[in-house]
């Protein structure tokens, strides 16, 4: 299950913290809504909640940073960006791999593979 | 045993000076990733899914020259991510082996060859290449066909012009112990220093997450492929470590032993969990509650992991630790039994 697209709505259910955690396990780019209600779009990249202040860190959209932002200024983290974790990359490359035995297996296909070096 | 003298020799002297200052937790290795891109996609791995303006970021020499200095382990990993996309990578393998820190890049090979005139043959560099197996297995581990011809090639140019080779292998569940074996024979008669291998972690990001293997078939997997060692075989790692992964020896897990520094900072806790980043090693080492991780703490991230990053440094410290310790090592490279 990917977090991708999520708009959290932050309540009695559901903390600051809470989201934030989940901001750092997200393999994407989210964005960071700040309190005076300006957007940051970034990878948030550390956080520390034990910390005198809480802060996250985050690489911003052009590459630059980390940067440190206190939990105190932040109203909400959406989950923008793609998911690079849904591992799209390697189901292609598995359903591709399904046709070609499919198609070896198929008459009149010669699917023998032959040895390689070392024995492979 | 495949580790040239010299290194054995810094890596002895390096435990015992810890062992004599009473030191319980020390760096062994410094897995220093110094950028997360890669040329490949590997259905195991869990390192390289990061968006693209991370992707494009890497580590500067200058950083990473700090921080193998701060970490002040004999022997430092680059792994990543590939390595040799890094733009200046030879130039902090250069400076690595300038501190006279034995350097493993783990390179998947493919821009093995066209590099190879960037670096500089060294008793205090290997190359650790990436091969999960023979031809068939290593294709499908790392998701393309025709990798395992482009790496065996490399290997022999970089063998041919003096270069330390080693393999690295990960194994997962389904490998063959008999084509493991197999692989084993190929690599020693493509005359490669020695062997290392791990079973896989299970990180939550990797794409395929049906093949890790839990503790128990970790142990049967790895007592079929060694249970009748070749003597030709060698091996790059603790022979106590290969006897914990055989189910043989128990270790508890030493995160401390290879700690990782990336462009985030110092990982904690270790190189496969990502539970948060230190600023300096000083705060890795005195911040982290390291009591949370490994087998005893319950963590259940950690139920099944026998990695190395984890246990080659506890097999290490404890051949060191304890005159047992030291006849079983001794006992292992004399008679090759495990």
């Amino acid at each position: 299950m990917s977090l991708q697209g999520w708009n959290p709505q932050i309540n009695q259910y559901l903390s600051l913290d809470e989201v934030v955690e989940f901001a750092f396990d997200y393999r994407g780019n989210t964005t960071i809504v700040r309190r005076d209600g300006t957007e940051i779009v970034g990878y948030v990249c550390n956080r520390d909640a034990s910390a005198a202040e809480p802060y996250l860190e985050y690489v911003d959209e052009d590459g630059d940073g980390p940067f440190a932002l206190p939990y105190a200024e932040i109203s909400n983290i959406r989950f923008t960006g793609k998911d690079t974790a849904a591992g799209n990359s390697w189901k292609a490359w598995l359903e591709r791999k399904e046709r070609e035995k499919a198609m070896a297996a198929a008459p009149g296909h010669g699917g023998e593979r032959g040895p390689g070096p070392h024995g492979a | 045993m495949s580790v040239p003298l010299s290194q054995m020799w810094a890596v002895t002297s390096y435990v015992v000076g810890q062992k004599l200052r009473g030191n319980r937790k020390y760096p062994l290795v410094l897995m220093l990733e110094p950028l997360f891109r890669c040329n490949l996609a590997c259905a195991g791995c869990g390192k390289i899914q990061y968006p693209g303006q991370v992707l494009k970021k890497h580590l500067t020499v200058e950083q990473c020259v700090r921080a193998v200095e701060e970490c002040g382990a004999p022997m430092v990993a680059i792994p990543g991510g590939e390595p040799l996309m890094h733009p200046e990578i030879a130039d902090i393998v250069a400076a690595l082996v300038a501190k006279k820190k034995y350097v493993y890049l783990c390179t998947n090979a493919i821009l093995l060859k066209e590099k190879l005139d960037q670096f500089t043959p060294s008793r205090y560099l290997a190359f650790s290449v990436h091969l999960d197996g023979l031809r068939e297995e290593h294709d499908e581990a790392v998701c393309r066909d025709g990798v395992f011809d482009v790496a065996v090639e490399a290997v022999a140019e970089a063998l041919k012009r003096g270069f330390r080779v080693t393999t690295n292998t990960t194994l997962f569940d389904g490998a063959s112990p008999m084509r493991t074996r197999d692989f084993f024979d190929a690599m020693m008669d493509l005359g490669v220093e020695g062997m290392m291998m791990s079973p896989g972690y299970s990180y939550s990001k990797a794409p395929d997450q049906e093949h890790f293997l839990r503790r128990q078939s970790t142990q049967k997997l790895f007592h079929q492929i060694l249970s009748n060692p070749k003597r030709r075989w060698r091996f790059n790692q603790s022979p106590l470590f290969l006897r914990f992964l055989m189910g043989k020896q128990e270790f508890e897990c030493t995160p401390w032993g290879n700690p990782t520094y990336t462009m985030f900072g110092w990982q904690r806790p270790c190189y496969l969990l990502q539970d948060g980043y230190a600023k300096t090693f000083k705060e890795l080492m005195e911040t982290t509650a390291w009591e949370k991780y490994g087998r005893k703490s319950g963590n259940e991230k950690c139920q099944d992991c026998m990695v190395h990053c984890g246990f080659e440094a506890s097999a290490v410290d404890h051949t060191f630790g304890s005159v047992r310790g030291l006849l079983q090592t001794a006992y292992v490279q004399l008679t090759g039994k495990l």
